[in-house]
């Protein structure tokens, strides 16, 4: 049997099973719905218009998510290669990264108050630290005959920048992104949930003020579906930019 | 006349190990000059000094471009063939640039492998990219460290052979580390013994070319062999 089979058996099951605990009156029926509940719950959230909330959400997260890796990757090659900048930036860098950062949220709403500005910040703040940090080891850790070769190779900086030190970090910038896609997706759901009048978090909220679990469960199974997916579609999207990745373990 | 490369009083310091001491080179073009030396005898650090990729003191006077071919890393994994070989061309016209790439090619015997990246390549197969990619840019010397010392015997001997067939196609002037006597003594004109830093021999290799490999059956060569193989020891 194939991985792909065995894994959808092993999801039919665990939601056969879960129809059969709710349904069979062990567990309280409304603070743990069925799967045909959620469905049917799901259903309605579809036609009283979600999509709008997940378009909303998703392109909250994409933004952010560009925003944090370009400054992440940039900032990241920077301190990686340069002593002078890695002396500069690298102090207040590593005192913010401790920072979880959903305890950011607080301030940014009394900064920037609650729309899209201040969502996109505080999923591009999260997303910085885990792209920087792996760009930052992946750029230091270039075998230096690399750079060697490039230098005796060409004496632009830019080619050097684009075609050996950007390719030559890669491995470990893909798994930063991969961290903070993760990173992205909690961000916009707490930054919907702590003041938003459209989006996923927000749609989230609302369900748990109605006491309506099979609402809330659907959004968080939709949140779920969506991670998995944005990670998976930025997979296929490096190995097909950047095939010879695929002979590299990321 | 003055030598082609000329190199005086070259010494190389790693904080306080000194590596190379005051060594003295010095080469016509288009010699085939191979260095043989044990671990730690600073071969490497000599050709690092000499492509400018360490600090050194002393005087290095080089013909002009050079090219270096290292045993690892050679090429870069993320370019495929074609991509690597056309790395260094920066100054030449796009359409010039193409015949260069498809003449080392040819030349290297990798027309059928250009869209292949490296790591679907052999060992020899990325050493000759590497050597195309150095050829390529036209090079007036040539470094090479080890750029055998990864590969298995036979795939050594038919690089040593192939290198001989461009070099005799191109003329360059190469300097070839070693620690491998019968390489040394099949590729080049002179064998430099390096010891602790220094040069303590200049042995005149005394075969005609072109050669085949068969020479290295013969008593001159297995004669020549142990005589360096003496002041290794």
């Amino acid at each position: 049997m194939s991985k792909k089979a065995t894994g959808v058996i092993v999801v039919v099951a665990i939601i056969l099973l879960w129809e059969a605990v709710s349904l069979s009156g062990v567990v309280n029926n409304s603070l743990f719905p069925a799967p045909s509940q959620v469905a049917a719950a799901g259903w309605q959230l579809l036609l009283s218009g979600v999509v709008k909330d997940i378009a909303v959400s998703m392109s909250r997260l994409l933004v952010g998510l560009i925003v944090g890796t370009v400054i992440g990757i940039a900032i990241g090659l920077l301190t990686g290669r340069s002593k002078t900048a890695a002396g500069i930036l690298s102090p207040i860098i590593q005192l913010l990264r401790p920072l979880p950062p959903v305890a950011i949220i607080p301030l940014i709403i009394v900064w920037f108050g609650i729309g899209n500005g201040a969502k996109v910040f505080s999923i591009a703040f999260a997303v910085f630290f885990p792209v920087w940090i792996n760009t930052h080891i992946g750029s230091k850790m270039i075998p230096k005959i690399y750079i060697w070769t490039g230098r005796l190779l060409t004496k632009s900086w830019f080619k050097k920048a684009t075609k050996v030190i950007f390719p030559a970090s890669l491995p470990f910038i893909v798994v930063g992104v991969r961290s903070g896609i993760a990173l992205a997706f909690i961000m916009v759901f707490v930054s919907e949930l702590a003041g938003a009048s459209i989006g996923l978090g927000y749609r989230i909220s609302i369900a748990h003020l109605a006491y309506r679990i099979d609402e809330m469960i659907f959004a968080l199974a939709l949140l779920a579906i969506l991670g998995a997916l944005t990670d998976y579609l930025f997979s296929v999207a490096v190995r097909r930019i950047f095939p010879w990745l695929k002979f590299k373990t990321i | 006349m003055n030598p082609y490369i000329s190199v005086e009083n070259l010494s190389v310091k790693y904080g306080n190990d000194q590596v190379l001491h005051d060594v003295n080179f010095q080469t016509d073009k288009g010699e085939f000059i191979a260095i043989v030396g044990k671990s730690g005898s600073g071969k490497t650090s000599f050709l690092n000094a000499l492509a400018n990729l360490i600090p050194f003191s002393g005087t290095v006077k080089l013909p002009g471009a050079i090219g270096v071919i290292f045993q690892q890393y050679a090429v870069y994994p993320w370019l495929t063939v074609a991509e690597n070989i056309e790395f260094g061309l920066n100054k030449v016209p796009a359409s010039e640039r193409k015949n260069i790439v498809e003449k080392h090619l040819q030349l290297s015997h990798m027309a059928d492998k250009k869209d292949k990246y490296p790591a679907e390549l052999s060992g020899g197969q990325v050493q000759r990219v590497a050597l195309a990619r150095c050829m390529a840019n036209n090079p007036e010397l040539l470094l090479m460290d080890e750029p055998y010392g990864a590969l298995d015997s036979y795939t050594r001997d038919k690089m040593q052979e192939w290198l001989l067939e461009v070099w005799s196609a191109m003329r360059k002037t190469i300097i070839f580390v070693t620690h491998n006597i019968e390489e040394a003594i099949f590729l080049a004109d002179r064998v430099l013994v390096l010891e602790e830093g220094k040069f303590v021999q200049d042995i005149k290799v005394p075969f005609a070319r072109p050669r085949k490999a068969e020479i290295k059956f013969t008593p001159e060569f297995n004669e020549l062999r142990k005589q360096i193989s003496t002041f290794l020891n």
